[in-house]
């Protein structure tokens, strides 16, 4: 892995078109700026494993397995017909 | 055109109900056609078939017919490549999974479509929201835990 040391404000340039850069730096934490392409998702990498995560299990999932579902009531505050 | 699907034997689509996702899905990234299939025998739900691969389907629903209050907030670069022409026509919905104890919902990253263009993602929706929100399937259930 590549590792550098950057300061406050300073950037990396991924490409010719991601930037990052450091916004600030809070004790533990530090705030990135992101610039890509809107075709390059960006994402926290624990939130976008969990869903990939999630994905594969939903993906899986067969229609005899989703009978409970007419079961569930409307959420309430839902116009009901009569 | 035809569908394979393993769940539903084959399916007679027309080409421009394809839905598009550029980027394909988490885990899915080499998915990039699907289709909508409205579930014949629950009108609640609906299946999003991968037309690449017969055995990828997810099971949707509008996450609001089940959710009080389930109000989706997105940050604009997350709906840029839809290009919406009104944000009025989007389609919200959940995917559906199943836990251990019941049906559950991934309300942290639901799919919206753009049926008018054919083009679909998976966003991340801000706040707190889960990714298996678990449904409580009747009364009988709600009043064994309680």
């Amino acid at each position: 892995m590549l590792v550098l040391s950057r300061q406050r404000d300073e950037s990396i340039i991924i490409g010719d078109n991601i930037v990052v850069t450091i916004v600030d730096i809070r004790g533990d934490k530090v705030r990135l700026g992101i610039q890509a392409p809107t075709e390059i998702p960006v994402h926290r990498r624990e939130v976008f494993e969990a869903i990939q995560r999630e994905n594969m299990q939903a993906s899986r999932v067969q229609p005899n397995e989703l009978g409970e579902l007419k079961q569930i009531p409307p959420a309430p505050g839902l116009p009901k017909t009569r | 055109m035809e569908v394979r699907t393993t769940r539903f034997g084959s399916i007679q689509v027309n080409a421009d109900d394809l839905i598009r996702f550029p980027e394909g899905l988490p885990g899915f990234a080499d998915c990039h056609d699907w289709v909508l299939l409205a579930d014949g025998k629950n009108a609640a739900l609906a299946w999003l078939q991968s037309v690449e691969r017969p055995d990828v389907a997810f099971a949707v629903v509008s996450p609001r017919r089940f959710v009080a209050g389930y109000r989706l907030h997105v940050a604009r670069q997350e709906l840029e490549p839809l290009r919406f022409d009104d944000l009025r026509s989007a389609r919200v919905l959940a995917i559906v999974g199943r836990n251990s104890r019941s049906i559950t919902l991934n309300l942290k990253a639901p799919v919206i479509l753009n049926l008018e263009r054919g083009l679909g993602r998976q966003v991340i929706a801000n706040g707190e929201w889960s990714v298996q929100h678990e449904l409580q399937t009747s009364v009988a259930t709600r009043k064994k835990i309680a």
